[in-house]
């Protein structure tokens, strides 16, 4: 009988020791990243963790499937955008806590990393050149302003033969680092990163021919994010300190 | 005709084997290789036929070296002209009995010898039947029809009627001596059965573990020194039982249920199953436990 | 809902239809080998034909990547020499193709070899004929079953490939974008609709043939075909 009452006591200290554990936790952010965000967001992340001592934890994927993912629910704390069409429609969608505002604006570079090539747009149509990678237009941004200057420029049509899409900028930029296509378009930050710094040679793209990438970013409307961890990242995102870190990727800020 | 001087080593599940075999059969003859399982007669039969590399000897057919060690030859079975009838009769199951021996013929052979197997092997109302539609025994005579199809002058024969019963192999064993004689061919059986090989040899050559123990005719097959009798059968003890003070028995040769009486004071240890000679000589019988001194 | 764009079906059909006759070509001599041969080098050689069905889609159309674009050794010299770029084209595809669905042919043509009785070979050779003659009028019409479990499979396992495509196909129209990247590019792009009229067609055709398979080794159609 006493064996009895010992186990039971035992039982249910060792539970509500078990669930008493799980409330004392580092808080830790999940940040969802436009590809081309990449590079960059490892630096600011840096920096921010250094700063707040929060963990921040990085998935990186175009923009337009992040948004499919974050509406069926994926398990994202913030949104770092590569314009604004998408964070708004989480917002109107009322997954987000408030109306996206542009952190950065982006810029469209061409590259290539075939030894000896001169990138530039009419250049394009020569016949070394076999492949023109972009990111997908339909879920990506950048791809959708690679696509908008062609046209811009009246080169669309003749080069459509020769692109090759990316499921997003990462991979549009893998096959134009591994030489699969001769030449492509991608984010001035991956360019500027320190992986693909001194690789090849690029240039950027003139920003009159394409409508400009404003990049947008959500706090997103989660039972489970730690709202005051969020918030302090969306603020971070907006100092002077993390403008710096946007300047040195190639980006424009605000200032 | 065929002379033949091989060696082998052989894996069995017993474990290994060294094979040491010699032949030499001369043109017309039927030859018979006999021998328990496992002794080595179906591997001199298929070194011959090309389907199984020796390690060293010869092989010489007519004025041919089908195989020799030193310097080294070798003809593959499509380049020497045998028939082979299998065990298991290896007709092709997507043909017809036709179509298995219009196979068979050589670029540019006269078919019609075709209808003539047929004829002689009595398959003709079977000709359009696959073999999955007949019996053992016609199985049998497809096999050896095919055989002879591409006329060859040597017909090998590895245990073809060990699966068939004993009318049947009555019947096919005088198919056998039949297209022998008609094709007038130099024949080669592998076999098991005592009557069989008496029946058909012109020789038996006697194998044991991968030995060859004797050559002789079928007459002098059961040889001075192993018994000095009118007959002698050998089988095993189907049952045993004691009437009066004397033992009645029932001994399985063969196809043959053998009723004997005995009253030897021994046959109290022995147990149904155990392997006994009966033995007739001319002052009467003896039985004797197989295994005894 | 805008009008379905059968392009992507034609050219998945159309590449597991190309990539299957190859196979068949391939796999014959392959499976052969296998079954004659007591080298050392034969399980190597099984772990290597068996690696398709385990090593993730990815890992292979990664290695195609660096394997055959023009900036490697490989890649370059077909360039240079046949003009062939295997990223970003229909050949492309079909060669990973034929090496991600190489077991699906070969597993089923080498049981059937080791599944027939070696006296049925060695009747042929005793009779003059050739190994080659052999093989094509002995074995393989006895193994009818065999034979076409193996196109099938091999059929319906290429209409499936998504992870390789993905890795070096680009996603070309009428080129490289085949039924399953269309679907995941659908659903990326949340057209729900295209995505599933896509996978609801690929569903039936992929059942439809394992079905075929089925009916057919279980005996069931033997009355009507020999």
């Amino acid at each position: 009988m006493k064996i009895y009452v010992w186990l039971r006591t035992a039982m249910w200290a060792s539970l509500t020791l078990l669930t008493a554990c799980r409330s004392p936790e580092p808080a830790k952010l999940t940040i969802a990243t436009a590809a081309n965000m990449q590079f960059a967001m490892e630096a600011l992340t840096r920096a921010f963790t250094t700063e707040t001592g929060i963990a921040c934890n990085l998935t990186v994927s175009a923009s337009g499937k992040l948004t499919a993912q974050i509406r069926e629910g994926a398990p994202y704390d913030v949104f770092v955008a590569a314009d604004m069409k998408y964070p708004d429609e989480l917002f109107k969608a009322g997954l987000a806590t408030r109306a996206p505002e542009a952190y950065a604006r982006g810029r469209l570079v061409l590259w290539s990393a075939k030894p000896g090539l001169e990138p530039s747009l009419p250049g394009l149509a020569d016949s070394a050149i076999r492949h023109i990678a972009l990111a997908n237009p339909r879920t990506a941004p950048y791809g959708l302003a690679a696509e908008e200057a062609l046209k811009r420029q009246g080169l669309y049509e003749a080069l459509a033969h020769k692109f090759v899409y990316g499921e997003s900028i990462a991979q549009a930029t893998q096959f134009i680092s591994t030489q699969a296509a001769e030449a492509g378009f991608t984010a001035m930050s991956v360019v500027l990163s320190e992986q693909m710094k001194g690789k090849g040679r690029w240039i950027e793209v003139d920003p009159a021919l394409y409508a400009p990438i404003d990049q947008g970013i959500v706090v997103l409307r989660r039972a489970e994010t730690d709202g005051a961890a969020a918030e302090k990242f969306y603020t971070f995102m907006f100092s002077a300190k993390a403008k710096a870190i946007l300047k040195q990727f190639g980006y424009e800020v605000n200032e | 005709m065929i002379s033949l001087n091989i060696q082998k080593r052989l894996h069995a599940a017993g474990g290994q084997m060294q094979l040491q075999a010699a032949l030499e059969v001369r043109q017309g003859e039927l030859v018979t290789l006999y021998g328990a399982s496992g002794s080595g007669k179906t591997s001199i039969l298929r070194m011959l036929a090309g389907l199984m590399k020796p390690d060293g000897g010869y092989i010489r057919v007519g004025d041919q070296w089908w195989y020799a060690a030193d310097p080294p030859v070798w003809k593959s079975p499509q380049q020497r002209k045998v028939g082979f009838v299998f065990q298991d009769y290896a007709l092709f199951p997507h043909m017809s009995v036709q179509q298995n021996l219009a196979f068979a013929l050589e670029k540019g052979q006269d078919r019609a010898i075709v209808a003539e197997l047929l004829d002689i092997m009595e398959l003709e109302a079977l000709r359009h039947k696959r073999p999955g539609a007949l019996s053992g025994g016609q199985k049998q005579r497809v096999a050896l029809a095919r055989a002879l199809a591409a006329r060859p002058r040597i017909l090998l024969l590895d245990e073809p009627l060990s699966a068939l019963d004993y009318a049947m192999r009555q019947k096919l064993q005088d198919y056998i001596l039949h297209v022998h004689r008609k094709f007038a061919l130099t024949t080669i059986l592998v076999s098991h059965d005592p009557g069989e090989v008496i029946k058909l040899s012109d020789r038996i050559y006697e194998l044991s573990e991968g030995q060859m123990m004797s050559v002789a005719t079928p007459e002098a097959f059961f040889e001075p020194g192993r018994i000095r009798a009118d007959f002698t059968l050998v089988g095993p003890i189907e049952t045993i039982a004691r009437e009066g003070g004397r033992y009645v028995l029932r001994v399985r040769v063969g196809d043959n249920s053998i009723k004997l009486t005995a009253d030897q004071p021994e046959i109290a240890h022995w147990t149904p199953g155990d392997r006994v000679e009966l033995v007739s000589a001319a002052g009467g019988a003896s039985l004797r436990r197989l295994g005894e001194p | 809902m805008e009008e379905i764009n059968w392009g992507p079906l034609a050219l998945t059909l159309q590449l597991a239809g190309v990539t299957t006759a190859i196979l068949f070509v391939v796999s014959l001599p392959l499976a052969w080998w296998l079954s004659q041969s007591r080298s050392g080098w034969k399980p190597v050689v099984e772990a290597l034909v068996s690696m398709p069905l385990v090593l993730p889609p990815t890992v292979l159309g990664f290695y195609f990547l660096l394997a055959f674009s023009p900036g490697s050794f490989f890649g370059g010299w077909l360039n240079e020499q046949f003009g062939l770029k295997l990223v970003f084209s229909f050949e492309g595809l079909v060669a990973a193709s034929v090496v991600y669905s190489l077991p699906f042919m070969v597993h089923p043509i080498y049981s059937g070899l080791s599944g027939l009785p070696p006296s049925l070979s060695e009747a042929a050779y005793v009779m003059g004929k050739t190994k080659l003659t052999t093989f094509f009028r002995v074995l393989l019409p006895n193994m009818r079953a065999s034979v076409l479990t193996g196109l099938v499979l091999s059929f319906a396992h290429t209409v499936g490939e998504f992870g390789v495509v993905l890795m070096i196909g680009g996603n070309i129209p009428d080129k490289t974008r085949v039924a399953s990247i269309a679907i995941y590019e659908e659903v990326e792009a949340l057209n729900y609709a295209e995505a599933n009229v896509y996978s609801l067609v690929l569903f039936v055709i992929s059942f439809a043939i394992l079905l075929l398979v089925y009916l057919i080794n279980g005996g069931y159609l033997k009355k009507h075909w020999r």
